[in-house]
């Protein structure tokens, strides 16, 4: 074996040692929560009057039996033979007296139980993965990877069945009175330990992949420093991805099929129930709708900046100011421009109603009337937004090579064809820019809802984040909420694959 | 084809640099012509006028009959090649060359067959569907070039097309170019830095410096008979041998001496170029110590430093009998001994003043 087998060899060992210590604590924890479920189960049965002939254990001592009063919950007691044996209280029919103990289980036998038997399986596994370790180990790194990622799978389910069957096949030794029922134990929750065993199996072929980098590399030491460096440079801002990122999102994708009641303890799968509800929800649609429609503020908009910039890309007196003044609102408040234009747009005292009246035309109630509403956000919005993309356009426009635009002239083209020919074509890439981070903000537009109108008149300008918002926290359905969210996530993960593409796609300059 | 006419052009930019000053330059019709002069001399200014891409302070530019100092780029039917080429990167090469025609409006089978004829004159049929980002440098160039001339213009300007491209290619080129022009029999004006090729490549050569043409001539005009001192010292290279001295009326005497029958008496500077130099015994000789030998071949350059300082290069035939720390005498061929005044640089002595 060489030594970069050896040390795959290690590192899986060591993996299926945590992962088998990690799952063999889930399920003793797991059969706990089984002893405290008897309980509860029996004292059930004592307040409905069923009362069981009191029967302490034989051997609980005068300390114990006062613990056992005082204390009412199972007491752990030791039989002439050194064994552990969990006793209940019993009760009288009013549940109001402790009036003697059942002993429920011994806790020697079954503890001892899940590890005696799989022992040998485990060491089966071992030497499976031993030899798995090696064929990983000379394979190349994307296969050594996978095959990794094949192997721990393989080794942890085989451990987690293992640990399931022997938690399962314990048998309750009972010392309960004959009259309570046999009780059934619930099956021990399998999900951390299905998790466990899941980041295991990743971490494994992860540091496989990264053992069988190493031995590649070497002799290569400086490119080794080299990488390992990197992987630490990034470690923070990576970790903190992880942390606050990628994990929210996780958790809101778990949440989306659960059901989330905040007062209650417990979280049911659901399925795709909640997706089902927003798909018959007019109002999810309505939303749906709204935003699509107050996307189209963004290729309007685009096209006003281009023409700003083309106008402030000359080099004219004072054109610094007015490229400044462009921009400004770009780096307002939006709560503070959603102020502003209120008041712009306000029915009675607005600017624009009284320039209206001015020309003896009727008033508008721009953010009251559901038909004037959307355009009106539409409105703010583009200008909002016109400085920025202007800007965008501007630095476009001035890193077009003056000599490409020379030799247009010369070729004879005019004003227009350098535009259409050269300008436009080779601004193309900030176009699309542009277009995809706008719309994708656009979907994110929530302040200007929030702020000016709430969603209203009559869901007009009820936009999907805003809705999401409103079924969070004023109705209080997280996991519809979340579902909402999640459908939102998945059309912006569209667009950005699209904007990657199209980023990907543009050839290199010459 | 067509003649171009500069008389008395001037670019004064704002803030006062002076680009180009009080040029009158004439290029006949289907000449070659290359402008040199150092760097920031005013050349790609010029061409820039001519293009009307700039607008002259003073003066007019000709192209045949029309005066077009003031008609707009499009109008005045001048191609030019740019020293970074200026290909559109988003076009294809077929596109970029097709581009001139197509703002013009010209039926697409006519643009092909065009587009056809331009390649395959520069050889780059098989490049067609290329972007510019595709292509080497010197295949860049093609396509620029023809870009240029598919539209078969009046007049060609050239901005050192030559200088991205590495020494093979560009001998290479430059060949070339001299054979398109001769097959086109196209007016070109021809803007380079470099000596060897405006000397290789025009039949008429300017010399710039400050905004001015310091001189126009045939090649071999100009590296046998410079008007001026900054003309000797720019054309020819190894560059021609200076030393300061004194016109005695029919001598010059310095660290170097030789006949020179110049009137007046006069501080002077001698210009001798490295093959007009004889090496010999130090008798009747000026005194020099060789510090360097570069056998180049079918000749070799000498580097002395005579006794008074001056550091001077000779060119032999063959393989040069000296080594470093040698000493040998420097005498000037007799007749090849070129003076100008030494206050503005102006020419002396004609060359041959002998007999
Ligand atoms: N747009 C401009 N504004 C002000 N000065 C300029 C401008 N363009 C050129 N100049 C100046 O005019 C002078 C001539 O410039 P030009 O570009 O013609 O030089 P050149 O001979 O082409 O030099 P090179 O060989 O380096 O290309 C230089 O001093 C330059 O600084
Ligand atoms: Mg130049």
């Amino acid at each position: 074996m060489t030594r970069a087998e050896i040390r795959a060899a290690v590192l899986a060992m060591l993996l299926w040692a945590v992962a088998t210590v990690g799952v063999g604590w889930r399920t003793l924890h797991s059969i706990d929560h089984a002893d405290r479920s008897r309980e509860a189960l029996f004292r059930a049965h004592a307040s409905q009057g069923r009362v069981p002939s009191p029967a302490f254990p034989e051997n609980l001592d005068a300390r114990e039996h006062a613990a056992l009063r005082q204390e009412e919950r199972p007491l752990v007691v030791h039989d002439p033979h050194g064994v552990e044996i969990i006793t209940a209280p019993v009760k009288d029919t009013e549940d109001w007296e402790i009036i003697g103990a059942v002993g429920l289980y011994s806790r020697w036998r079954e503890r001892a139980a899940p590890v005696a038997a799989p022992a040998m399986v485990a060491l089966l596994a071992a030497l499976v993965l031993l030899l798995g370790a090696r064929s990983v180990a000379s394979a190349g790194p994307r296969a050594a990877g996978v095959g990794a990622l094949a192997l721990f799978g393989a080794a942890a389910a085989v451990t987690a069945l293992q640990l399931r069957f022997a938690a399962v096949s314990l048998a309750p030794r009972e010392a309960a009175p004959a009259s309570l029922e046999r009780l059934a134990l619930p099956p021990p929750s399998l999900a951390f330990a299905a998790l466990v065993l899941a980041l295991l199996a990743v971490a494994g072929a992860l540091a496989v992949a990264a053992v069988h980098w190493h031995a590649r590399q070497a002799g290569r030491r400086a490119r080794v420093r080299e990488t390992i460096g990197a992987w630490l440079f990034i470690a923070p801002s990576l970790g903190h991805l992880l942390l606050f990122t990628i994990a929210p999102v996780a958790f809101l994708f778990w949440i989306s099929v659960h059901n989330w009641d905040l007062l209650a303890s417990d979280h049911p799968f659901v399925g795709l129930a909640h997706f089902r509800e927003i798909a018959a929800d007019p109002l999810f649609w309505r939303a749906l709708r709204n935003g699509l429609v107050y996307a189209l503020y963004v290729p309007v908009t685009m096209v006003a900046a281009l023409a700003a910039a083309l106008v402030l890309d000359q080099p004219l007196r004072g054109i610094k100011v007015l490229r400044v003044v462009v921009f400004l609102p770009y780096v307002a408040s939006t709560v503070a421009i959603a102020l502003v234009w209120q008041w712009l747009l306000h029915r009675d005292f607005g600017l624009l109603n009284a320039a209206l009246t001015a020309l003896h035309l009727p008033r508008v109630d721009w953010l009251g009337n559901p038909a004037t509403a959307l355009p009106a956000l539409m409105l703010v919005s583009a200008w909002g937004q016109l400085g920025y993309m202007m800007v965008v356009y501007l630095a476009g426009l001035q890193a077009i090579p003056a000599a490409l635009l020379e030799a247009a002239r010369l070729d004879g083209a005019d004003a227009w064809q350098r535009f259409r020919l050269v300008v436009w074509p080779m601004l193309r890439p900030v176009s699309t820019y542009l277009l995809l981070t706008g719309i994708i903000w656009s979907f994110h537009g929530f302040t200007l809802v929030y702020v000016m109108t709430e969603g209203g008149p009559s869901h007009a300008t009820d936009v999907l984040v805003y809705r999401i918002y409103q079924t969070a926290w004023e109705f209080r359905r997280f996991d519809v909420a979340a579902a909402m969210s999640v459908v939102l996530c998945l059309l912006l993960l569209v667009l950005t694959a699209l904007q990657w593409r199209t980023v990907k796609g543009e050839p290199a300059d010459a | 084809m067509a003649e171009l006419r500069l008389s008395h052009l001037s670019k004064v930019f704002a803030g006062g640099v002076v680009g180009v000053d009080d040029v009158s330059l004439a290029v006949g019709e289907g000449a070659f012509t290359a402008l040199v002069g150092p760097s920031g001399c005013g050349k790609t200014t010029i061409l820039r006028l001519v293009a009307g891409l700039e607008e002259p302070t003073d003066g007019s530019v000709h192209i045949g009959p029309r005066d077009v100092t003031w008609l707009p780029p499009r109008e005045r039917d001048v191609a030019m090649v740019f020293q970074n080429y200026a290909l559109y990167p988003h076009l294809t090469v077929r596109e970029n060359i097709g581009f001139p025609l197509r703002v013009r409006k010209i039926a697409a089978p006519e643009v092909a067959r065009r587009v056809r004829k331009a390649a395959e004159l520069l050889e780059i049929d098989a490049l067609l569907e290329r972007k510019p980002a595709q292509l080497s440098g010197g295949q860049r160039q093609r396509a620029a070039l023809a870009r240029a001339i598919v539209r078969e213009p009046a007049l060609f300007l050239f901005d050192e097309p030559l200088s991205n491209l590495d020494a093979q290619v560009r001998a290479q080129t430059r060949a070339e170019l001299v054979a398109l022009h001769r097959r086109l029999g196209a007016t070109m004006l021809y803007v380079t830095h470099d000596q060897v090729e405006a000397m290789t490549m025009a039949q008429s050569v300017a010399v710039m410096a400050k905004g001015r043409v310091l001189q126009e001539g045939a090649p071999m005009t100009l590296y046998r008979e410079p008007a001026s001192l900054a003309v000797a010292r720019f054309i020819g290279s190894p560059s021609i041998n200076t030393v300061t001295g004194r016109t005695t009326g029919t001598r010059f005497e310095g660290a170097l001496s030789c006949d020179a029958r110049v009137a007046a008496h006069a501080e002077a500077v001698l210009a001798v170029r490295p093959e007009h130099l004889v090496l010999g015994p130090a008798i009747d000789a000026s005194p020099a110590i060789i510090t360097l030998v570069e056998p180049l071949g079918p000749e070799s350059l000498v580097r002395l430093r005579l006794r008074s300082g001056e550091d001077l290069v000779a060119r032999v035939a063959g393989e040069a009998p000296w080594h470093v720390g040698d000493d040998v005498g420097v005498r000037v061929v007799p007749g090849e001994g070129l003076c100008f005044r030494a206050s503005d640089g102006a020419r002396l002595s004609a060359r041959r003043d002998a007999p």
